[in-house]
């Protein structure tokens, strides 16, 4: 008798199991043999923890999940155009409840909109992951361990959860990107016309796409730490150099941007080989620049994306690599003018140049440095490696008379200024260029120098100038002492998040003891320059948060120096506990700042994570008081990961250039009915407050964000003690920047024990003349399954 | 002839735009709001460097049309000092989610503001909050009273240089103050 059986992980085919139990033919006599075909998984091994009811989840998985959290912050959005213009019915007029072509209501639009910016952002993480991945495993073979050193028991708390799987080794994570790579094509569909049509499911998709980008991002950290050595949790990684003024331009400058740190760590390896390194600068901007100093210690990180084009005019840099992600558009365009080598690395970013990936190394150094093909488009990260340390050793001595801003030359254009304000009606923050470039006409820099200290680096002054003048160099040129000066201190970004550190905090952050932990995410698109970033980060240092930052974040921070003359990575200590700031690292990091809330719902709560989605999630809404702020957000990545953790029940605060994601998740505090939760203990519905308030919002100011914040790592499980902390914070920080005292506390007062000391009789008669009533701490869940017992 | 655009190049919205009123026009459409609400946005102190103490202004907007002003929290300290004006602390995100609500009965649930007027954002959020009300809420009479034209706005004065839009604010207030 013959048996053929799938083995499945969720939706993967793993193995095909053929059973014959006898056969008797004149061929063979056979008697319970069992051939697999594929891959075998001991389901068992050393993993006990039993499957979860979601491992691999598809699309609609999670579904229930997310309807449960949309009714509670349904979405709230804000159009960026009337139209539609996604086929040719259109374009599509949806101003006020009209309807498209098609059928469609500004409400599903937005939804769809939704659904694929998070999309975008998922699939260039996915695609990310894939490359460093399948890079490592060529290098490296498919067997070598995934490692995070000794105290890290937990490697990869997101795939555990999401996908069920514990990966061992490099090539255990294939599995996972063939997983995610389907599911990004299944998200993809539903934004096709005549697909998806509620604005609720395309949420729920767009929810399943910010989860699939976490999973992606762990996937790719934990390769190439693991792979190449970065470091595993260090709490006193070494501190970097950051800043415009770092680059040693007397050297040979090889100057890396994007995210793929593959072809930057080729050319440290390839210098080393060749005993050279130290005689060539390798700096990098962008997440690709966090990689390389975690790779090491030697790189130099010049800044964030914003810094990007300004450095790259400077035309220090001797070879230009570029990978994949915010690179900007023109980027290549600029770099050429000025006489820079460009090798562009990635399948996802060939920049029209030719590909010469099968070439002779000796031939593309050669044409490269005689300037006949000074761009090229080179995958082989090792090959880049080599080319790129030859080409800039060989150019770099020819371009001396290059490198740095002619600043009298340039200045000079800023006579022809007209002050029609073009570059000011561009500017997307709203800086006043103009009134700076005309004043620089009779020699009145500070103005310029003011706006270089606030601006995003777009450029978008430059085009829009009907004279020609290039506004980013004058600022810039105006500024040559202030980017001389620019040099600050990084921790290299750490990585993961010790299992043993949090033993240590997985109980105060749960009751509450540890008043939050906020993590410091996203691009640099800030309302008023990087510096707002650092004091918050340093505030929330201060009360004893834990600060937790990653990719263009975690390098702005640094670029601020306090009255002391410190920046905040010399000022706090780098331990995942009360006061610390940590730098996990790239944009890829991201994912151990949520792993480490995962963590907690695992090693403090022993919660299984196994294909465990809601019911972790459900914890860490409930239970875990942490927050995300999002200060910049340029890319359709923030919104990805933004969109993923709140699906984990992490609340998310937007800067004010977040509004143009276009979606916000938002509860309403008056709303009484929305905050009921089941109580586990009783099954009993009671009210849990609004705690958190809203999932994903935006703010204005600076102001608004601290004291948001405040009150968003409140949790229905905070211990009386707990509360009265975060309670005190949250009245501090209102009374500071508001000047008053919040009018909503009476919300998020259980019982008299929840009130600060110092201000108890205050808020008393306060809360009273409202009439408050006490109400009992429940065991707080959203899921019926979770109810223990049943009155 | 004039043509009235978005003081940020790029919002370059759709067919429905809003009406341009002369400062004179708006006290008048002003004078006749029985229940107004202004709302402050969070760019408000920096208008002090256009000569602009917008806090003063809206105070005495609020207290001539018995309005009520809805304050973005990064400026609501520098309201603190004034007295005998209703005054609230919301997030503008906030807010425009409780305005786009057709059963929403305001702040102290009198019932729907008939006028919102609006001065102070920055720019670039004050025009998504404006397109949300304008596609969700079609039905709230939303003006602007900034110094830039507000595409997404019902109506909105017109990008005016810092002498006009001062003097034109002067004469909103003289215009409401007239018996």
């Amino acid at each position: 008798m013959l048996n053929i059986q799938n083995q499945y992980k969720g939706n993967i085919t793993l193995s095909t199991k053929i059973s014959i139990k006898e056969l008797d033919s004149t061929f063979a006599k056979i008697k319970g043999l069992d051939i697999f075909v594929g891959k075998i998984v001991d389901s068992e091994g050393e993993w006990i923890e039993p499957m979860g009811p979601t491992p691999y989840p598809d699309i609609t998985a999670l579904r229930n999940w997310d309807l449960r959290l949309l009714s509670r912050y349904p979405s709230f959005y804000s159009p960026l155009s009337d139209f539609c213009e996604f086929c040719t019915y259109g374009k599509c007029d949806l101003t006020a409840g009209k309807r498209g072509a098609c059928g469609i209501d500004m409400e599903a639009h937005m939804g769809k909109w939704s659904l694929l910016q998070c999309v975008m952002g998922a699939a260039c993480h996915v695609t990310h992951a894939r490359h460093i991945i399948e890079f490592l495993i060529k290098k490296y073979g498919k067997d070598k361990p995934i490692d995070l050193g000794s105290e890290v028991g937990i490697e990869a708390p997101i795939i555990r959860l999401v996908a069920g799987i514990k990966p061992k080794k490099l090539g255990d994570l294939e599995e996972v990107l063939t997983y995610l790579e389907g599911q990004v094509s299944q998200l993809l569909s539903a934004t096709g016309t005549g697909q998806e049509q509620d604005p609720n499911d395309y949420e729920s998709k767009a929810l399943h796409a910010g989860m699939i980008d976490l999973v992606a991002l762990e996937a790719a950290d934990i390769a190439q730490i693991s792979a190449l050595e970065m470091p595993k949790g260090n709490a006193d990684a070494p501190l970097i150099q950051i800043g415009m003024g770092v680059v040693d331009k007397t050297k040979p400058v090889i100057l890396c941007i994007g995210h793929n740190v593959a072809p930057g760590s080729e050319v440290i390896n390839y210098l080393e080989d060749k005993g050279e390194y130290g005689s060539v600068e390798v700096a990098g901007i962008c997440c690709t620049a966090h990689d390389l100093v975690r790779y090491s210690k030697s790189a130099k990180i010049v800044g964030p994306i914003s810094r990007q084009l300004m450095f790259v005019r400077s035309g220090i840099s001797d070879v230009m690599i570029v990978d994949q992600e915010c690179v900007r558009a023109d980027i290549i365009d600029e770099a050429r003018k000025l006489g820079t080598r460009i090798i562009a690395s990635s399948d996802q970013l060939c920049g029209g140049l030719p590909d010469l990936t099968k070439n002779d190394t000796e031939d593309i150094v050669r044409i490269m440095v005689s300037n006949e093909t000074p761009a090229v488009l080179i995958r082989d990260p090792v090959k880049v490696g080599e080319v790129a340390v030859r080409v800039a050793i060989e150019v770099a001595p020819k371009r001396k008379a290059d490198k740095g801003l002619k600043n009298a030359e340039i200045l000079a254009f800023t006579s022809k200024c007209t002050l029609c304000e073009d570059c000011t009606t561009n500017c997307p923050i709203d800086l006043d260029i103009g009134k700076a470039v005309n004043q620089a006409k009779n020699n009145n820099l500070e103005p310029l120098r003011k706006i270089f200290a606030e601006c995003i680096g777009c450029v978008r002054c430059d085009s829009a100038c009907p004279q020609d003048i290039p506004v980013l160099s004058t600022i810039n040129a105006a500024s040559s002492e202030d980017i001389k000066n620019e040099t600050f201190t990084i921790r290299a970004g750490r990585g993961p998040i010790r299992d043993t550190e949090i033993r240590n905090v997985g109980r105060p952050i749960v009751m509450g003891e540890i008043p939050g932990v906020i993590a410091f995410a996203g691009c640099s698109n800030y309302p008023g320059g990087n510096e707002d970033l650092a004091k918050m980060a340093d505030e929330f240092a201060k009360r004893q948060y834990i600060v937790v930052a990653s990719g263009c974040s975690a390098s702005d921070i640094a670029r601020y120096r306090d009255e002391n003359g410190q920046t905040i990575y010399e000022k706090h200590h780098g331990h995942f506990d009360a006061g610390g700031v940590i730098n996990t690292g790239s944009c890829v990091s991201n994912a151990h700042s949520i792993g480490a809330v995962i963590k907690i719902a695992n090693i403090f709560a022993k919660r299984n994570l196994r294909g465990n989605f809601e019911e972790i999630s459900d914890y860490i809404l409930n239970r875990i008081g942490a927050v995300a702020i999002v200060w910049g957000s340029q890319h359709q990545k923030a919104l990805a990961i933004a969109t993923g953790a709140n699906r984990l029940g992490i609340p998310v605060i937007l800067g004010p250039q977040g509004v143009k994601h276009r979606r916000a998740y938002l509860g309403k505090r008056e709303d009484d009915e929305r905050w009921t939760v089941l109580n586990a203990r009783n099954g009993k519905k009671v009210y849990g407050g609004p705690a958190p308030e809203h999932l994903l919002y935006v703010v204005e100011t600076i102001e608004e964000a601290m004291v948001t914040a405040a009150r968003l790592v409140m949790r229905s499980n905070d211990t009386p003690k707990g509360r009265m902390i975060k309670l005190s914070n949250y009245v501090n920080l209102h009374r500071q920047l508001y000047g008053c005292f919040p009018d909503d506390i009476q919300r998020f007062v259980r019982s008299e024990s929840d009130l600060p000391v110092t201000i108890k009789n205050e808020i008393l008669a306060d809360i009273k003349q409202k009439g408050w009533k006490p109400i009992e701490i429940p065991d707080p869940t959203l899921l019926d399954r979770m109810v223990l017992m049943r009155e | 002839m004039s043509k009235a655009t978005a003081w940020e190049s790029t919002e370059v919205r759709g067919p429905k735009l809003a009406f341009s009123l002369t400062p004179e026009n708006c006290g008048r459409m002003l004078k006749r709001a029985k229940r107004l609400l202004i709302v402050v946005g969070g760019g408000a102190l920096d208008m002090k460097s256009d000569g602009l103490d917008v806090p003063d202004f809206t105070v005495t907007l609020a207290k001539t049309l018995n309005g009520t002003i809805a304050i973005s929290p990064g400026v609501y300290k520098a309201y603190q000092k004034y007295s005998n004006v209703k005054i609230i602390n919301i997030g503008l995100e906030d807010l425009v989610n409780r305005l786009k609500e057709s059963d929403w009965n305001g702040f102290d649930d009198g019932g729907a503001y008939d006028m919102v007027v609006f001065i102070g954002g920055l720019y670039y959020f004050q025009s998504m909050m404006l397109s949300t009300l304008k596609h969700f809420a079609p039905k709230v009479k939303t003006i602007s009273i900034d110094r830039f034209y507000h595409p997404n706005a019902e109506f909105s004065l017109e990008n005016l240089s810092i002498e006009k839009w001062r003097e034109g604010l002067d004469s909103i207030i003289k215009i409401l103050k007239v018996k």
